[in-house]
């Protein structure tokens, strides 16, 4: 069942997001922004899905198929998954930078507490 | 050259700017200085190759590119497109030729920086550009995402430039978290598009929501929107900016400001005007309602402040604000008034700010309330920043006065109340940079400060090209309006034009009739109704103790990064709300 797949990604969606509405930690601050991230991947990889079909390889295809099946629809969409690709290896970055400036942080304010964290405000 | 021809150039003028980000960090390696002069042969070779383009596009011709010649096959188009309409090319242009300026700026201002940052500063910088640029030359909605990302992912970087800095680090996580959120918010609104239609293109995507629109393409939209809003500084999305700006280089806010929040900007008015230009639903009131709140919200934060880079930067929130509003006017002038001056903005702006950073760097001060008599011990910066001051006041001769004007002339008939919300805002706008003039610069200061760098010349040049473009996009309004803006104005306000010249590859369209009457009676007391008006408001301000409300606002913002994710969250689910259950 697919609507199963778009429920977990709002699900996960909703967990991410509370996490970083109401944790002041900041390490778990990046984790929720991960799970909100891999809801979007879950979501996109769901819409590829297309009933009966494949994998987007055109080589070699499996048993019972032939190409020409193939590339009349009966594979996933390849262009949400390369979304996926694009997301994921955007997504990767941004963590990278995340935990860096985490690491920044704890060092100058001795502290991963979002509200020790606010020096600038009004 | 072809049309074609022309077309094909277009990719260049963003990969030679990566090509520059790429060399910069390896040239720092041989000298110093070598990665900032690459930067800005890079810009300079940009800007010449959108110069190219000029004639063709500003006589009303759309000029498309699909990468790799893969071009639409009945009306589906799979490759890439890039597609430089006025509009597109006024930002892109804008964006490559005060990237340079920006880039002289810091060469002979960051004197003191070791290689191995400079080198890095030069990559992030023009990584910066090259998304702006691309950004505004795309033709495609995850093209669009992916300049957005990478434009993002450089201003993380710029904004924590100075690591060793607890204030940089602290803004840099939180720019991440909102525009992270945002970026998320684009790439789903992306995917739904692409699962109902089909469609990337964005001429494309409108010819499937013009025939044939469904629930999730309201819910596509009202993501983009919330997640550029995000990247445009809109309230309730804004937390992260006027951080930002504060903790960043001086050149680097001007860059922000200048030209980076206005990606969001322009990308709500191409997805609103251009893209989902003909589908009901209130969008186009939504948006105003979004731009009249910062405006005026922007406005009396900035009011309040006392650190002059963040009073610029709640500035910018408000211009952000007048922006969108004139946008979603939808008529010929607003429209023409919010291209103006998203020029006009950038200029003063990034010229504001290239002030507020020499006088930080040069004095050591960020507050007003330790500042003053700079008139007199920084008197070239003293004249730039009042007429940067003067330029958003709308004083004629200089350049806000025409497209203030514009916006105002649109208003004011069809929407009396808007109106009076952005003259509103145009007051305490007028208030709050003459308070800082006077602080800052005009009040006498006791004792003399100690002795001070002096302006290189790539920081003259910076500051006289900001202040030409100020008086010259000010003195020639006629000449500007009928060159730029009104072919800009006709490719935004003709639906339909724009998507269908996308997919035949080919268009052209004649400029929409924009017109403003620079003597006109009405024009100039509005001025200075308006400027006498906030002066006085300045003048009560520094007398009095800030209000309550004023109080309450700030304390809002109370710099926890939930709290701001909080606020744009809520702004999210309104507009989605709105968007959902709103009948035009």
């Amino acid at each position: 069942m697919i609507v199963v797949n778009y429920l977990a990604a709002g699900a996960l969606f909703c967990i991410g997001l509370y996490v970083v509405l109401t944790r002041r930690n900041l390490i778990k601050l990046v984790m929720g922004l991960s799970v909100m991230e891999a809801s979007t991947y879950v979501l996109l990889i769901s819409m590829a899905y297309r009933r009966g079909s494949t994998a987007p390889v055109f080589v070699s295809p499996p048993a019972g198929r032939s190409v020409t099946s193939l590339t009349h629809g009966g594979v996933a969409d390849p262009v949400l998954q390369n979304f996926c690709l694009t997301a994921i290896v955007i997504g990767v970055a941004a963590t990278a930078v995340f935990l860096s400036v985490v690491v920044r942080i704890a060092q100058h304010y001795r502290s991963i507490d979002a509200d020790d964290v606010r020096g600038m405000r009004g | 050259m072809t049309d074609a021809g022309l077309g094909s150039l277009e990719p260049i003028a963003v990969a030679v700017p990566i090509a520059g980000a790429v060399a910069a960090p390896l040239l720092a390696r041989l000298s110093r200085r070598l990665p900032l002069v690459v930067s800005v042969a890079a810009m300079v070779a940009a800007t010449g190759v959108l110069a190219l383009l000029c004639h063709r596009v500003y006589t009303g011709h759309l000029l498309v590119h699909y990468l790799g010649h893969v071009g639409p096959v009945d009306g589906h188009a799979l490759g890439i497109a890039f597609a430089a309409d006025p509009f597109g090319l006024t930002y892109a242009l804008l964006t490559a030729a005060l990237g340079t300026l920006l880039l002289l700026f810091t060469l002979s201002s960051m004197r003191e920086l070791g290689s191995h940052e400079l080198g890095g500063y030069a990559c992030l910088f023009l990584l910066l550009l090259a998304g702006l640029i691309g950004s505004a030359l795309t033709a495609d909605l995850f093209d669009l995402f992916v300049w957005f990302e990478v434009s993002a992912l450089a201003s993380y970087g710029l904004t924590g430039f100075f690591l060793e800095r607890p204030f940089a680090v602290e803004a840099a996580f939180k720019i991440l978290v909102l525009t992270t959120i945002a970026g998320f918010g684009i790439f789903v609104g992306t995917g739904l598009i692409y699962s109902g239609h089909g469609a990337l293109n964005l001429g494309q995507i409108h010819g499937a929501v013009t025939s044939d629109i469904r629930t999730a393409d309201y819910v596509a939209l009202a993501f983009l929107v919330a997640g550029f809003a995000t990247k445009a500084g809109l309230i309730p999305f804004h937390g992260w900016l006027p951080d930002a700006h504060t903790a960043a280089p001086g050149p680097v806010s001007a860059l922000f400001s200048g030209l980076m929040v206005n990606l969001g900007v322009f990308a709500i008015v191409r997805l609103t005007l251009q893209v989902y230009g003909s589908t009901g639903r209130p969008i186009l009131g939504l948006v105003t309602v979004l731009g009249a709140a910062s405006a005026v919200l922007g406005a009396v934060l900035a009011l309040a402040q006392d650190d002059l880079k963040r009073l610029l930067a709640y500035d910018t929130v408000s211009q952000m604000g007048v922006l969108l509003v004139g946008f979603a006017t939808r008529s010929a002038s607003g429209v023409g008034g919010a291209t103006y001056h998203l020029v006009n903005h950038a200029l003063f702006k990034a010229l504001l700010f290239l002030c507020a950073g020499s006088i930080v760097h040069a004095t050591g001060k960020v507050k007003l309330s330790e500042m003053g008599g700079l008139a007199r011990a920084r008197p070239v910066t003293t004249v730039a920043f009042l007429v940067g001051a003067a330029a958003i006041a709308g004083v004629p001769p200089l350049n806000g006065y025409a497209s203030v004007g514009l916006i105002h002339d649109a208003l004011l008939h069809d929407h009396p109340v808007t109106y009076a919300v952005l003259l509103l805002a145009q007051i305490v706008t007028i208030a709050a940079l003459a308070r800082a003039a006077y602080l800052g610069f005009l009040r006498p200061r006791e004792q003399a400060y100690d002795s001070m760098e002096k302006l290189h010349p790539g920081m003259w040049a910076a500051f006289a090209g900001l202040i030409g473009g100020c008086i010259g996009f000010g003195v020639l309004p006629d000449l500007v309006i009928r060159n730029v803006v009104a072919p800009a104005t006709a490719w935004l306000t003709s639906d339909g034009s724009y998507a269908a010249a996308v997919l035949s590859r080919t268009g052209s369209l004649p400029p929409a009739s924009v017109h403003f009457d620079y003597w006109s009676a009405t024009e100039l007391l509005t001025v200075a109704g308006t400027v006498a008006a906030g002066l006085l408001l300045a003048w009560w301000y520094i007398r009095h103790e800030e209000p309550r409300a004023v109080r309450g606002l700030r304390t809002l913002h109370n710099g926890s990064v939930n709290d701001y994710a909080s606020y744009a969250t809520v702004g999210a689910v309104a507009t989605t709300t709105v968007l959902l259950i709103g009948h035009p």
